[in-house]
Order: C-alpha cells, then sequence, then structure tokens
C-alpha cells in the first residue's frame, strides 16, 4: 500500500538505511555461504553402510619382524580370534569399509584407450561375504579352493574371478548383465570373470567424496607384503564388539615381533571417515545461527530506536487515524523494503562469494535454490524481529501530538 | 569536567542496560569470533626458529628431464637425489653446515613386556641436523660425524617417547628396539616446539615425529622410506622405492630427500658459486640436462609460498571477518538507538551551557568503556571459541592428535591480547563515529521547545 | 453535533489522581465555531484529546455525530477519528519527509479511498488553502503559515464534520494568522464544526461561542452573554 511514503522516508533516514542494507546483505551473503558450503560438506555425508558395522571389528596388526612365517601366523590368528566364542566369522582383509585407501582403475577391455572406472578392490578369504553380511544378488560367492594365497609379489597369478556390487554392476554394464563378464583389474594383466553380484556396502572416503560409495570388487586372495600384512575384519554377535576389542588385541599379541596397530569397531572407522566433514559443517551451523540471532537483535533494536525517533510521527498518524495494525505493517514494510534491497544486493555477493568459493574447492557448490532460500528465511527472521517493537510503535499514544499545547 | 563526564557516563551505561549489554554482547561475540580465527592464523602462520630461518635454506637441484615443467618456485621443485646428497655433503665447506632428512616409520619397543610396542614416525637424517635446527636436548645430545660414516645405531628420541618407554628417566645409553633393530639412545630431546614442521615440507602442525636416526642406517636397515619420489618418466612405478629396490634407488635420478643448508649471509654467495659448479661438473658427467637452475629457498619464503595454499580456514576467516562487520554494524544500531534515547537531556545540557566538545568527550568516554567490556569478554570468547576448535581438531584428528601437541596452535598470546583490545576500542570508537555525530549536533533548544 | 454528558477524565499515577476534567456536560452544534479557552493545566489539551477521540475516558457519556463514542475499541476509534475528525495542531505536525501531497494524503489512505478520490481530494484541499502550485515541496521548504495551511488542508480533504484546532495560530506571527483565521471562517461557513483551543482572546471573540475551562471544569459561555457563566454541575 503505501509503499511511496515509505521510500520517502527512507531517503530521509539514509545512513539507517544503509545500515539494515549492508548487514542484511553481509549476512545473506555469510548464511549462504555457509549453507552451500555445508551441504556440499555434507552431500553424500553418513549414507547407509550395507554392513551390520556396529557388529564388525577390524584388527590392524603389522610384523616388524621379518622373520615371521606370515603364513603360519594368519593360520594361527583365524584360529584363535575363531575360537573367541562370540566370534561368528573373520577373514583377512586389505581393505576395511569406511576406510578404503587409494582408488584403482579398472576396465571393460585390455585397449589402451579403454575407459576408466573408479573402484575399491576389498580382497578376503571366503568367508568375507558372511562377515559383512552382503547378501547375493546374482551369481554365487567365492569357494574355499578359489583363495588366492601368497605373499604379494610371489603369487603364481591373480584370481581369475571376481564379484562386484549392485552400484559397480550398474554403472559397468548399465544394460546388460553384468554376471559372466570380464574385467580388467590392471592393464596388462588377465582379466578376471564376474562370478556374482552381492548388495552394496561403503567403501571410503575417496570414492565416496565423488558420490560413488558404492563401488567395490571383491576379489578371493590373501596377501602380504613386507609390512603390510593382512588385517582382519571380524564379525561378533549383536552387541559384543566394544568388549572383545581387548580380548581380540591380546590374541593378536601371541605372535611376537608384531605390533597390533588398531584394533577397532567399524562404527569408529565410519565415524573417522565422516568426522571431518561433519564438525566443519558443525562449526560453519553454528556461526551462522549466531550470526542469524545477531541480525535479528540488531533489527530489533534499530526499530525500536526508529519508534523512539518517530514517536510524534506515529502519533501524528494515528490522530490521523491510523488503526495499531496500520502503525505495525508501516514498520514492517518499511523493514521489508530495506531487507529486500539488502537481499538483491546479498544475492550478488553470494553468488560471487559461491564461485570464489568452487575456485577454491574445486568443487561446484552454486545452488540458486539455497540461496533463495536463505534469503527467504531472513526476510522470514527480520519481520519476526520487527514485528515487536513495531507492536510497541504502535502503543505511542495518539494525544502524544497535542502535548505542545 | 572529565571527572563529570565520567560520572555521566557511568550513569548512562547503567540507565539502560539492557542496550548496554546487547551493545557488549555484539561487539564481544563479533571480536570473540574474530579473535578466534585471527589467533589461529596469527599461531600458523608463525615462522619456526625465527632467529634462524632466514638462514636455514632448503636445497634443491633441478636435475629433471628436458622435458619438464618450468618451475616457479620451490614448491613446483624436486628434492635432492641420493646422489646429490652425498656429493654435497662433501662439498669443501667453509663452515656451512648441511644436513638431509626423510621420513621413515617404525615399532618401537622396549624389552619390558609392559610396555606395549608403539607406531613411532622416525626421521633419517645426520648429526649437523641437530646443531643447525637447535634442537634442545633433555638428556645427552646429538649423534656425532662418526655415527653418520659407519651407520651406527644410535637413536634420539623425542621426550613423549622417552616418557612412554623409560617412564621419563634419563635413558641416554639405553637399548630400544626399532623393529628387530636394536639401536643404543644417545640423546632425549626436550620440548620442541615447531610452529610448522619444516625440516621434511610437510608444514604440519602438531604431528611430532617421535625419534631420530642416522640416514645412512636407516638405509642399511632398509627402513621404509615415506616420501614422494620424483622420477624421470622412463622410471616405473616409483611408489616401488618405498620398500625395496634401494640399491637402484640410490644410483637413479629420482629426487625425494630433503637437503637443508645454514647459510648465514655471508655465506650465500659462496654456497651459490658452489652450487653452480658442483651442477657443471655433473653436466660433465652427462647428468642435469637442463639449463642449470636450482632454488635456494629460506624457512620464511617457504611459508609465504605454503601460506597461500590453505584454504579451509581462510574461508572460515573470510567469514569471520563478515561476521565481524555484521556484529559492528549491530552496534551502531543499538549505539545509536542509545544515544538518541537522551536527545532531550542533551538538548538540556546544551542549553545550560554544555559544550559540544563536553558532550563528545561524555560520550566517548561511554563508547570506550564499552570498547574495553567489548574487548574483555571478547577475549573470553575467542578463549572458549580457541578450546572448541581445539576439540573439533581433536575429534576430527579421532584423537591421534593431542591437546598438548595442538595447544600452542590455539592459545592467545599477549600479541593477540594486546590486538583484541585495540580492535575492540578502534572498532567501537568507529561504531560510536555516527552516533556521537549525531548527538553531538543535538542543537540545544530544538528539543525544548516541544516539552 | 458533539455533546457530553458527566464526561470525566482522571490521570492517575502511583501515588495521586489528578481529576484532569470533572463531569463536563457540553453541546456543540452542527457548524458552530466554538473557542475554548482557559489558563495553563486547566484541562484545556485535555479536553481537545478527548473531544478528539485521542484519549479514553472514565465517566460519562460522549455522542459524537450522534454516536456514543464510550467503550469504541482503539480500531473503531481510529477509524471514527479519521471520517470525522480532521485536526490542526500548534506545531503543525507535518510528516518532515512527506511532501505536501503525500502528507495530505495520509488521512485519506487511511480513510481507504482510490488513487483517483485521493488525487482530486488532495488537490482540491491544496487549492482551498492556495498551495496547490507546491504539491511537491517538502513541509522544510515552506514557511510557518504555509505549513500550517497545509495542516489545515490535510485537515479537510477527508471533509470532516469537526475541525479541532489546537492553538492553530500559536507558532505564527500574526500576519500569518490572519490567513489562518480567515481560511478556518471559510470553512466553517461551508458547515464544518470547528472547536478551537485557544489561548488568545482575540482569536477566542472570533468564534460564535467560548467555553472557558478553570481546573477542569468547564464554563460554557455564549458568544453574547460574555459575562453569564453557567456551572457544569
Amino acid at each position: 500500500m503505501e509503499i511511496k511514503p515509505i521510500f520517502l522516508s527512507i531517503k530521509h533516514n539514509k545512513a539507517i538505511a544503509m545500515l539494515v542494507i549492508i548487514q542484511v546483505a553481509i549476512t545473506l551473503t555469510v548464511l549462504s555461504g555457509s549453507l552451500l558450503l555445508t551441504t556440499s560438506t555434507l552431500k553424500e555425508w553418513n549414507l547407509p553402510s550395507g554392513i551390520p558395522h556396529y557388529n564388525i571389528i577390524s584388527a590392524v596388526p603389522e610384523f616388524y619382524d621379518l622373520e615371521v612365517d606370515v603364513r603360519q601366523s594368519l593360520i594361527d590368528d583365524l584360529a584363535r580370534i575363531k575360537a573367541i566364542p562370540e566370534v561368528i566369522n573373520v577373514s583377512p582383509a586389505t581393505q576395511r569399509p569406511f576406510d578404503a585407501q587409494g582408488i584403482q582403475t579398472i576396465y571393460l577391455e585390455a585397449s589402451d584407450e579403454a575407459q576408466e572406472y573408479e573402484t575399491n578392490i576389498f580382497t578376503g578369504d571366503a568367508n568375507l561375504p558372511e562377515v559383512l553380511q552382503l547378501s547375493l544378488i546374482e551369481g554365487r560367492f567365492f569357494r574355499e579352493d578359489e583363495i588366492v594365497v601368497g605373499q604379494r609379489d610371489e603369487l603364481p597369478a591373480m584370481p581369475p574371478i571376481v564379484m562386484i556390487s549392485e552400484a559397480m554392476a550398474k554403472v559397468l554394464f548399465p544394460d546388460n548383465n553384468a554376471l559372466g563378464q570380464t574385467i580388467w583389474l590392471e592393464k596388462g594383466a588377465a582379466p578376471a570373470e564376474i562370478i556374482g553380484i552381492y548388495s552394496n556396502f561403503m567403501n571410503g572416503e575417496n570414492l565416496n567424496y565423488f558420490g560413488q560409495s558404492y563401488r567395490t570388487i571383491l576379489q578371493p586372495l590373501v596377501t602380504w607384503q613386507n609390512r603390510a600384512d593382512p588385517s582382519y575384519l571380524i564379525r561378533v554377535e549383536d552387541g559384543m564388539a566394544d568388549g572383545l576389542l581387548e580380548t581380540i588385541r591380546n590374541q593378536l599379541y601371541k605372535v611376537d615381533g608384531r605390533y597390533v596397530n588398531r584394533v577397532e569397531v567399524l562404527t569408529r572407522t565410519q565415524k573417522r571417515m565422516y568426522d571431518g566433514r561433519g564438525s566443519h559443517a558443525i562449526m560453519l551451523l553454528v556461526i551462522s545461527s549466531v550470526l542469524l540471532l545477531i541480525t535479528a537483535f540488531g533489527m530489533a533494536g534499530l526499530v525500536s530506536f526508529l519508534v523512539t525517533q518517530r514517536q510524534k510521527q506515529i502519533g501524528t498518524r494515528r490522530a490521523l487515524g491510523a488503526k495499531k495494525w496500520d502503525v505495525v505493517r508501516y514498520f514492517m514494510l518499511e523493514n521489508g523494503v530495506l531487507t529486500t534491497i539488502g537481499i538483491v544486493i546479498g544475492l550478488v555477493l553470494s553468488i560471487a562469494f559461491a564461485f570464489v568459493l568452487t575456485e577454491d574447492s574445486g568443487v561446484n557448490i552454486l545452488d540458486m535454490s539455497y540461496i533463495f532460500a536463505t534469503a527467504f528465511f531472513i526476510i522470514l527472521v527480520n519481520q519476526l524481529a520487527v514485528y515487536l517493537p513495531a507492536k510497541k510503535a504502535a502503543n505511542v499514544a495518539p494525544a502524544i501530538v497535542t502535548r505542545s499545547a | 569536567m572529565f571527572a563529570y563526564n565520567l560520572k555521566l557516563a557511568f550513569k548512562s551505561l547503567n540507565d539502560r542496560p539492557s542496550l548496554t549489554i546487547l551493545m557488549v554482547a555484539a561487539i564481544a561475540v563479533g571480536l570473540g569470533l574474530f579473535m578466534t580465527m585471527l589467533t589461529l592464523s596469527h599461531q600458523a602462520g608463525k615462522i619456526p626458529m625465527p632467529h634462524i630461518s632466514k638462514q636455514i635454506h632448503l636445497v634443491q637441484l633441478d636435475n629433471r628431464e628436458v622435458t619438464a615443467d618450468e618451475a616457479e618456485n620451490f614448491n613446483q621443485m624436486v628434492d635432492l637425489t641420493y646422489q646429490d646428497t652425498q656429493n654435497l655433503l662433501k662439498l669443501p665447506s667453509s663452515g656451512v653446515e648441511q644436513t638431509l632428512a626423510w621420513n621413515t616409520n617404525g615399532i618401537l619397543n622396549v624389552e619390558e613386556q609392559e610396555i606395549q610396542p608403539q607406531r613411532s614416525s622416525v626421521v633419517a637424517t645426520n648429526q649437523a641436523f641437530f646443531t643447525m635446527f637447535e634442537v634442545p636436548f633433555l638428556y645427552g645430545k646429538g649423534w656425532d660425524s662418526d655415527a653418520d660414516q659407519f651407520s651406527q645405531a644410535v637413536i634420539v628420541l623425542s621426550k613423549k617417547s622417552n616418557d612412554y618407554l623409560f617412564g621419563g628417566i634419563n635413558s641416554v645409553g639405553k637399548q630400544v628396539r626399532l623393529n628387530t633393530h636394536v639401536l643404543t639412545v644417545i640423546g632425549v630431546l626436550d620440548d620442541w616446539f615447531l610452529a610448522r614442521k619444516f625440516y621434511d615440507r610437510s608444514y604440519y602442525q602438531a604431528w611430532p615425529d617421535q625419534a631420530f636416526i642416522p640416514s645412512n642406517f636407516a638405509f642399511d636397515s632398509d627402513l621404509p622410506r615415506n616420501a614422494r619420489f620424483d622420477c624421470w618418466s622412463t622410471t616405473t612405478n616409483p611408489g616401488k622405492f618405498r620398500t625395496n629396490y634401494l640399491t637402484e634407488l640410490k644410483t637413479s635420478e629420482c629426487a625425494w630427500i630433503t637437503f637443508w643448508a645454514k647459510l648465514p649471509n655471508h655465506n650465500l654467495e659462496d654456497y651459490k658459486t658452489q652450487l653452480g659448479q658442483y651442477i657443471d661438473s655433473q653436466k660433465r658427467l652427462g647428468r642435469f640436462p637442463r639449463e642449470n637452475q636450482y632454488f635456494l629457498t629460506n624457512i620464511n619464503d617457504q611459508l609465504e609460498v605454503i601460506s597461500k595454499m590453505i584454504g579451509r580456514e581462510q574461508m572460515l576467516g573470510v567469514i569471520s571477518y563478515m561476521f565481524f562487520a555484521v556484529c559492528l554494524i549491530n552496534a551502531v544500531s543499538i549505539l545509536l538507538a542509545k544515544f538518541m534515547r537522551r536527545t532531550k537531556e542533551v538538548s538540556l545540557r546544551r542549553a545550560l551551557g554544555a559544550k559540544k566538545r563536553t558532550i563528545l568527550q561524555q560520550h566517548l568516554i561511554e563508547v570506550v568503556f564499552i570498547g574495553i567490556i567489548g574487548g574483555l569478554f571478547g577475549i573470553l570468547f575467542s578463549y572458549i571459541g580457541l578450546q572448541a576448535m581445539l576439540r573439533v581438531s581433536l575429534y576430527a584428528s579421532d584423537y591421534v592428535r593431542t591437546a598438548a601437541d595442538l595447544m600452542p596452535y590455539h592459545q592467545m598470546d599477549w600479541e593477540m591480547i594486546m590486538m583484541a583490545f585495540t580492535v575492540s576500542v578502534s572498532c567501537t570508537l568507529l561504531v560510536g563515529l555516527y552516533p556521537i555525530w549525531r548527538i553531538c549536533n543535538v542543537s540545544p533548544a530544538s528539543q525544548l521547545k516541544a516539552q | 453535533m458533539l455533546k457530553m454528558e458527566n464526561v470525566s477524565k482522571i490521570y492517575r499515577t502511583n501515588l495521586i489522581e489528578t481529576h484532569a476534567l470533572r463531569k463536563v456536560d457540553l453541546h456543540i452544534g452542527a457548524g458552530e465555531f466554538v473557542s475554548v479557552t482557559g489558563p495553563s493545566g486547566s484541562g484545556k489539551t485535555t479536553f481537545l484529546n478527548l473531544a478528539g477521540l485521542l484519549e479514553t475516558f472514565e465517566e460519562g457519556d460522549f455522542y459524537l455525530d450522534g454516536q456514543n463514542v464510550k467503550g469504541l475499541n482503539d480500531n473503531q476509534l481510529s477509524e471514527l477519528r479519521n471520517e470525522k475528525i480532521g485536526f490542526i495542531f500548534q506545531s503543525f505536525n507535518l510528516l518532515p519527509e512527506l511532501p505536501l501531497f503525500d502528507n495530505v494524503d495520509v488521512p485519506l489512505r487511511y480513510r481507504g479511498f482510490n488513487a483517483k478520490e485521493r488525487k482530486d481530494r488532495i488537490e482540491n484541499a491544496l487549492e482551498i488553502v492556495g498551495l496547490s502550485s507546491r504539491m511537491q515541496h517538502l513541509p522544510t521548504q515552506l514557511s510557518g503559515g504555509q505549513q500550517q495551511r497545509v495542516a489545515i488542508a490535510r485537515a479537510i480533504a477527508g471533509q470532516p464534520k469537526f475541525l479541532l484546532a489546537d492553538e492553530p495560530t500559536g507558532n505564527l506571527d500574526s500576519l500569518m494568522a490572519q490567513q489562518v483565521m480567515e481560511l478556518l471562517e471559510k470553512i466553517n461557513q461551508q458547515g464544518t464544526t470547528i472547536i478551537m483551543v485557544t489561548h488568545d482572546d482575540q482569536l477566542a471573540r472570533r468564534s460564535h461561542r467560548n467555553i472557558q475551562i478553570f481546573d477542569g471544569q468547564v464554563s460554557d459561555l455564549a458568544q453574547d452573554q460574555t459575562d453569564v457563566l453557567i456551572k457544569s454541575e
């Protein structure tokens, strides 16, 4: 309604108008920047693991005595761990869910120009699917006799078969059935046949960050090299995991010349995978909410200032027939106009800020819907902040106008 | 007059306590975050060993193949090959100290069964390391040149490792095992705080190494070489050198060892000449196919390049500046509200003979006081903020780093505390500029007529 | 017409009660030009506030244009004020940031007239006060007398039945005061009831009737029987 008088009044109070506009613009920039960063940080955050990770323990021992017979101690380790009554199953492993190191490149053909696919390869014996409680979607699991065991650089040949996850199958063979197809895990090496497809599980941070969380390959392989000994994945009975860490550590220490680096429940591994991003995001969110609070307080303060400044004017308007609601509406509308101008400037700044951030991080984080949502939210908060002092303004007695008499 | 104004200023602070509190809060919260980020970057920007940092130079020789990319600064340049480190160490030196360093790791363990072995990061280096970098010793000292020459099995432990393995006693002469190798403790470091771990070019904060051993011993024991191997393109899979192929590595053109020279000013030119001559002599042997190029970069210059590459914290920094700006703008409105409530009073005072100057003084005192209080609370808030950041760092490192190691980076020093007060008072003055200007220009009569 | 029966206004603080107006009985007919006089603190302003519906009262009945305003809520009072009453203040009370046009526009907005009607009324009102050429000027660009004429234009633009003038010439020099008075008389002649509060006997004499207030009590003096004092009780 009375947009024009509001503009005239803003023109009259340039300093205050500037304060509001700048404040809104910066608030929008900071808030939307934080929000964009947060969402991009938390993208792919805390996805389902696909496995009962709370019941799985990973143990990472390493040998510092190179004279130790690794093959024998592997057999002993497995026997000792299996002997623990609460242990359901155990498999040697070189990678752990949530913690897959490095990204491996695989191919669908042997040629030099073959398209590259990124994945994480998990190795283990025939018990691995059972340890991770993977369900079979197609084909079959590995058999005991298909497991290749040995020191890495002395292996006669890599296993000729692999299993792949459902997600991996979809990527590699979007149109065909993956079962029975062959893939190359290394250029120039012999291909491997896909004998089974299993349910998805989380690989690790590296691929997760690129939105490729569930691309995995299982290889029937138990291998070690120098100090890179096989670690173990152990599934235990429900709720027993935490209590078993020490027992397992002690069992592993029964072999001399070894250091047990880490025995932990996969929940901790999972936490480690996400905690950097999580804490960063939470920090940004805390800062943003405090900022919003401060902006709201500032708005409320400004309007109460304006109210004291304009007592007489409000009284005059009331005397001329303005209802209380007209006064409240006037202030809310005035704030709305200023906020909107600030928002427009803030939008430009936000987009620029998002571009800078994008350039810095290399990930495109610009998403207008978030910026608009933030803008809307700021308008809402400001209107709320203005409402209370405006209500107070409406209580200015109209009789104030005759006081000069 | 001043005393009277002081009284008025305090009265005015008490007058509308909610506005005063709001104003102080706005400044303190903004300052708190601002100082948190400023302290972090202040501490992170600190230069290790500032009194000698300009003498400590990273030495890099461009042994790369002809087709390699041009390097603009040290960060794009390769380190040294094994053979070059050996040759440079043998240079007819004129009092120039040189050291090399590379990272390895192993399991530190002792005979006592109850002390579990510990995975440790270990630096392989030479005797000059300790004198060049003025490493503080609690017990014993660094090894001598014989130990380097004869690959003696000696080890210098960090204070923390000594505490863990030996309960903090003087362990010099005692034996410790690194994996299966038995070494004699020759020295124990005292607390050695490095603002950034420069010597392995990681520039890490709060990731101290646990032990130091002679490089030649590390080679003889074939300990893992945790380095990036910059090899010529003819070398396939350079990663293999990590645990294998030591003999091939030693004669290869793979650069991977960081090399340092302590060059007081008067030595710099001589050293440069020597490097030039060395490269020439190697050219005659068919090495160094590129134009003569070497980098001598002191620690200050290194950090300048490195500090430009640290992203995430800077982003938070930018956000904290903007955050502070919003808080200040807020403070302007609150102060305006606070002052303009007094228009009538000021107008009356003016009518009764108060000069503009007096009014100005009264309000300046009030603003400065708010600034000081805001500064105090701001420091309190930044203390809390720094503690929170410390917890976040601990959490995010899954408690691998220790609070004690991180503490120096999350601590305000006097410089920062003074800074906080300066920023607080000057920003409040800035904030007060407009409101004070407004209140000082209240005309003596304007408000009286309306009464 | 305006009729007050037994109207009292009491200001209460924690310590004391002040009877600002005591049991006022008063009748002002349509088209009258009434002046209200009395010394400072006598209750003139309170009377004006009550008559202008700016304040509420505790006791008695008040009929404005036949409607009893007692017990009306704030919104109803605002509407009534807007429709029936025009105000003219000693200090003009123009909104400083608005040009004349928009100042006159303020009550019309609250009235809810459409744009065309508002424009017509504003131009007409400013025409009457002789300021139509300065529609886009700001109040500060005008002299005091001109400002008061704008205030008058604002007061009459909505064609209210009553015009309440509070020391309309108090801040003006005599020449300007003369012009403003002539303007008010002209408006009165066109049928608007005018109630003017003033301490100036000269001005009061130009009204049809004079009401005196002493210590919260109203004495209604007909213009032609100046010395007769009718107690309100």
